[in-house]
This record gives C-alpha cells, sequence and structure tokens, in this order.
C-alpha cells in the first residue's frame, strides 16, 4: 500500500513534466490529467476524500473537459509527438532540474516516506474534511457570497473578451 | 521535507518553468498554469492533514472556486485571439513589434 501511494505521488509530478515539456497542446492535456488522478488518489490515501471528489468534479469533469474543447479550437491540424529532438531535449532539461531537487532534498534530510493519515486519531462521525468545508455555509458565508459573485462576473467577462474585435453576430470560429 | 511536500513543490516548479519557456501555443501556458494550480491545491488539501485543523479545509475550495475563474478568463482571450489571428501562435501576437 505505501507503495501504491509513493507511485501516485511519482505519477503527480510526472504528469506535471508532462504539461511542462509537451510537444503539442494535445498532450499536454493528457498529462494534466495524468497528474489531476494522481493528486486525487493521493489525497484519498490521505483520508480526506471530500476535498478529492471536488478536485474530480470540478477540475477535472469541469474545467478540463472545456480546455479539452479549447485545444480543439486552437491547436495544429498535424501535431508534432514526443520523438522530436527539440522536444526530448526540452524535457531532458526539465529532468535534470527535478533530479536537481531531489538531490537538494536528500542533502537538506529529507525526512522519508511516512506521512499521518486524518484518520490516525481514530475514525469519527463526522469526517474531518466534511467538517471543515460545512464551515462555508456558518462562519465563512462572507467568503461564499464573494466567490459566488465573482464566478457570476467572470462569466460576463467571459462573454465581453471572447467577442474579439469586432461586435455582433456569431462567427464561423 | 516529507515526500508529499518535495511532489507538490517539485510540480509546482516544473509546471512555472514551463510556462517560462513555452515555445508555440498560448494554450501551452495555460496548460501550465492549470498544473500550476493542481499543485497547490494538494498542497493546500495536505496541510490540514498535517496540522489535524479541519476548518482550513475550506481553503482549497475558495482556491478552486478562483482557479475556474482564471481559466475561464484565460481561455476567453484564447478564443479571442484564434478569432482575431487565426490561430493561437504566439508569434503573431506582434502588435508591439518589439
Amino acid at each position: 500500500m505505501t507503495y501504491f501511494v509513493l507511485f501516485l505521488g511519482v505519477g503527480f509530478v510526472l504528469g506535471g513534466l508532462g504539461v511542462a515539456s509537451n510537444p503539442s497542446p494535445y498532450y499536454g492535456v493528457v498529462g494534466l490529467v495524468l497528474g489531476s488522478v494522481c493528486g486525487c488518489g493521493w489525497l484519498l490515501s490521505l483520508g480526506v476524500s471530500f476535498v478529492s471528489l471536488v478536485l474530480f468534479m470540478v477540475y477535472l469533469g469541469g474545467m478540463l473537459v472545456v480546455f479539452v474543447y479549447s485545444v480543439a479550437l486552437a491547436a495544429d491540424p498535424f501535431p508534432e509527438a514526443w520523438g522530436d529532438w527539440r522536444v526530448v531535449g526540452r524535457g531532458a532539461g526539465l529532468v535534470v532540474v527535478l533530479v536537481a531537487g531531489v538531490v537538494g532534498w536528500g542533502l537538506i534530510g529529507g525526512s522519508g516516506f511516512v506521512v499521518d493519515a486524518v484518520d490516525s486519531a481514530g475514525t469519527f462521525f463526522v469526517r474531518f474534511d466534511f467538517s471543515g468545508v460545512s464551515l462555508f455555509y456558518s462562519w465563512g458565508v462572507g467568503m461564499f457570497l464573494v466567490a459566488g459573485w465573482g464566478l457570476l462576473l467572470t462569466l460576463f467577462v467571459v462573454l465581453e473578451v471572447v467577442r474579439g474585435l469586432s461586435r455582433g453576430a456569431i462567427r464561423a470560429v | 521535507m516529507p515526500f508529499l511536500h518535495l511532489s507538490f513543490y517539485s510540480t509546482f516548479t516544473l509546471s512555472a518553468l514551463g510556462l517560462a519557456f513555452h515555445r508555440t501555443h498560448l494554450v501551452s501556458a495555460l496548460l501550465c498554469l492549470e498544473s500550476m494550480m493542481l499543485a497547490m491545491y494538494v498542497a493546500l488539501s495536505a496541510w490540514p492533514v498535517t496540522t489535524q485543523t479541519s476548518s482550513s479545509t475550506l481553503m482549497p475550495m475558495l482556491m478552486l472556486a478562483f482557479s475556474a475563474c482564471e481559466a475561464g478568463t484565460g481561455l476567453a482571450m484564447l478564443v479571442a485571439s484564434t478569432r482575431t489571428h487565426g490561430s493561437d501562435h504566439l508569434h503573431n501576437l506582434n502588435l508591439l513589434q518589439c
């Protein structure tokens, strides 16, 4: 089980590496999906299942779907793949940065692979993260209203920005 | 520093480098920005678990809401540039001539 969680952690970093060194946005989205699936799995292993499911539904199911069809609008019809030498060079440079980070972590005495999960003090009837997020509706109601107002404002901002140069009718693209 | 912290620091740094050194497409930069937001979300979710204070679990929710706003606005700019220039290639955005 420990090795599976470590594998998820390594998969998270590889997803980030895949997004940063993407040859084409199609492959960058694949890296982002891998990163978010591994991140969700990791949060599940810590015991905070609510924030993990929120990440799955809002991030992966909402935002990434919007990204995928925007990539379909904007990307090349003939994308270059992972085998091109420029892409491999860029990926190798990022791997060098990653290795330098891991070596630095080892030098400052990285304290190993054990993390306390949320149930380490015993399981409770009201779960850890459910009880935290429910504060949104009691003490955090001000920020809740600000976030809702911000999302509504973003809707109108997007409608205005998308018009581009000219106003009026719907165009082909 | 536990391995969890190293992992999301590495992801954040790699994505920031990818944002700084993106080549052709604007949407690649937006994807790197999303990856930075993902690393920050996992970090903000893992922090209340370490300190065992459940009220801080609010923060990743709020961060996700504002990150959705930012992603929507970035994609709207992408669509606007595709409508005006025909593609989202960065070398087309040369109005300033510099």
